[in-house]
């Protein structure tokens, strides 16, 4: 009975609910909690350097790199460095999305293509992109053309798989309208498969664009003249930890920026696709 | 003159090696503008034997002839499933529109013609509407209106209106009479409500399952419009429901 009267109190006190001020503390929960942790690694990170645990050339306080960082925003290195990394995302997404959702395609619709084409292309996609590495600097250099590679491989996979699952799983009930009313092929494609297949092609995205993010940067820390990748190995060359340190905290928030405007497209497409409905 | 002849048609699935009957040896004729009711419990092939008539099936023995042995163009066949099968992605008008695909119309035409078959099932209002936006019942009547845009000289449904409230199912019904007043089409209506294979049909087949086969049939040569409450529409009910369920009980 104790029980019952303290949840008939707790009730009480949640039944005059002031919504306006509920509201603000879910959303300040919803921003401080994700901080909490970056807030406590910061703590440490500071209270490490000024204490001397570290040595402060391996790492440096934390306002040095805030200075370093203001110095390298106002020169535009950072900025130089993100867009020559970001135009080759660009440039490889657009081949290896491409290519990969036309892979995708014939190899989710024709069990022929997918009896000859997929167990290879299983086995090389199971290879990771930077096992890649060695073989194409031999192939191609260090040059520009094997970044673009190499990202159209990371984008090429997801996509291909994505797709090809997309295109596996045309609902049943849908294609058996479509064959009693005997649509044309060009309508079955773009009024039937395509549609329905548009959250894969919307995940296969999201997960090609951050492959390609993370096969990116190790590529440019290992054969590379320039780019956000570049800009921490060379940090590093010069034992400016301070460099490599906004590197990783540029790429990490870069990163999670994308994943969540990506994952945000996704919902949205999914929602108007009526793919949840 | 028959719309579709169905001739000594068996079907069997291979279960774990092991061959199962699931239709043996279904015949009977539908004949121009009739209604053919064919009521029975779950298992007995009904559905099984509508995919088999409009073609989504082509693993069977025996012979199914749509349009008469005079017509030498091939009868077309439209169909309707217990859920709508709209495709979400598309307006109400788009999904009627999908009818016309096949054909040669031209879009104006095509146009009209959404336009006439929404009329005719009541959504003239919600063509520009996505099917999320309807109800059960909407969603239903423009399966139908699609069904019937591809002009189908015989049109199959296959429990339309099973997953329907009972009210909405008998005023689902009487459209779908007043419907095929206008447009004369054959209809062959599966369903497991014997009150509804009564009062829709001229005839209902009774179908038992294990191997799915053809009970009884029974001719019903009741005027149209019908009473729901007519006493001889319950003397049928009474004899369908003994042939279904003594069946049952033997087994």
């Amino acid at each position: 009975m104790t029980t019952f009267g303290a949840e008939e109190s707790f009730r009480v006190e949640r039944a005059a609910p002031d919504v306006q001020l509920w509201k603000v503390r879910s959303l300040a929960l919803r921003l401080v909690l994700p901080l909490a942790l970056p807030t406590g690694i910061l703590a440490l990170w500071w209270a490490a350097s000024v204490n001397g645990w570290v040595s402060p050339q391996v790492l440096p306080q934390p306002d040095w790199v805030l200075q370093t960082f203001l110095d390298l925003l106002e020169s535009g290195d950072i900025a130089a460095a993100a867009a020559v990394s970001f135009r080759r995302i660009a440039e490889g997404f657009l081949i290896g999305a491409s290519l990969g959702f036309l892979f995708g395609l014939l190899i989710g619709k024709s069990e022929t293509a997918d009896a000859y084409l997929g167990p290879t292309f299983r086995a090389l996609a199971a290879v990771p992109s930077i096992g890649w590495l060695p073989i194409l600097i031999l192939l191609l250099g260090i040059e520009e053309s094997l970044k673009i590679v190499i990202l159209a491989k990371a984008c090429f996979v997801p996509m291909a798989i994505s797709t090809a699952e997309g295109a596996r799983t045309v609902p049943k009930g849908l294609t058996e309208v479509a064959d009693i009313l005997k649509l044309r092929a060009r309508t079955r494609f773009f009024k039937l498969t395509l549609p329905s297949m548009v959250p894969f092609i919307a995940s296969g995205i999201r997960l090609s664009l951050s492959q390609a993010f993370v096969s990116l940067i190790v590529v440019e820390m290992l054969a590379g003249t320039d780019g956000l990748g570049y800009m921490m190995v060379w940090g590093r060359t010069l034992f400016q930890l301070d460099i490599v340190i906004i590197g990783m905290v540029v790429v990490g928030v870069v990163g999670f920026l994308l994943d969540w405007l990506l994952k945000q497209a996704e919902s949205f497409v999914r929602r108007g696709s009526g793919a949840d409905a | 003159m028959t719309a579709l002849a169905i001739e000594h048609v068996s079907k069997s699935y291979a279960l774990n090696g092991v061959q199962r009957p699931v239709l043996n040896d279904i015949s009977f004729d539908v004949a121009p503008n009739e209604i053919v009711s064919i009521v029975g419990a779950s298992g007995c092939g009904k559905s099984t034997l509508l995919r088999l008539i409009v073609g989504l099936d082509e693993d069977y023995r025996g012979s199914i002839i749509q349009g008469g042995v005079s017509d030498t163009k091939a009868a077309k066949v439209g169909m309707v499933f217990q859920d709508h099968r709209l495709y979400p992605w598309l307006t109400v008008g788009a999904n009627v529109d999908l009818a016309f695909d096949a054909s040669n119309l031209r879009k104006p035409e095509r146009l009209a013609r959404v336009h006439h078959y929404l009329q005719l099932v009541g959504l003239s209002d919600y063509e520009k509407a996505y099917p999320k936006q309807l109800s059960g019942g909407m969603a239903q009547r423009a399966a139908i209106a699609r069904a019937l845009a591809q002009e189908p000289d015989i049109l199959l449904m296959d429990e339309p209106f099973g997953a329907l409230d009972s009210i909405l199912r008998m005023r689902l019904q009487d459209e779908l009479l007043s419907i095929w007043e206008k447009n004369r089409v054959s209809i062959v209506i599966v369903t497991h409500d014997v009150e509804e294979a009564l009062y829709l049909g001229n005839r209902v087949i009774v179908m038992e399952p294990d191997p799915g086969r053809i009970r009884d049939v029974f001719e019903i040569e009741l005027a149209r419009p019908r009473d729901r409450a007519d006493p001889r529409l319950a003397a049928l009910k009474q004899r369908c429901l003994a042939t279904l369920v003594g069946r049952e009980a033997l087994s």
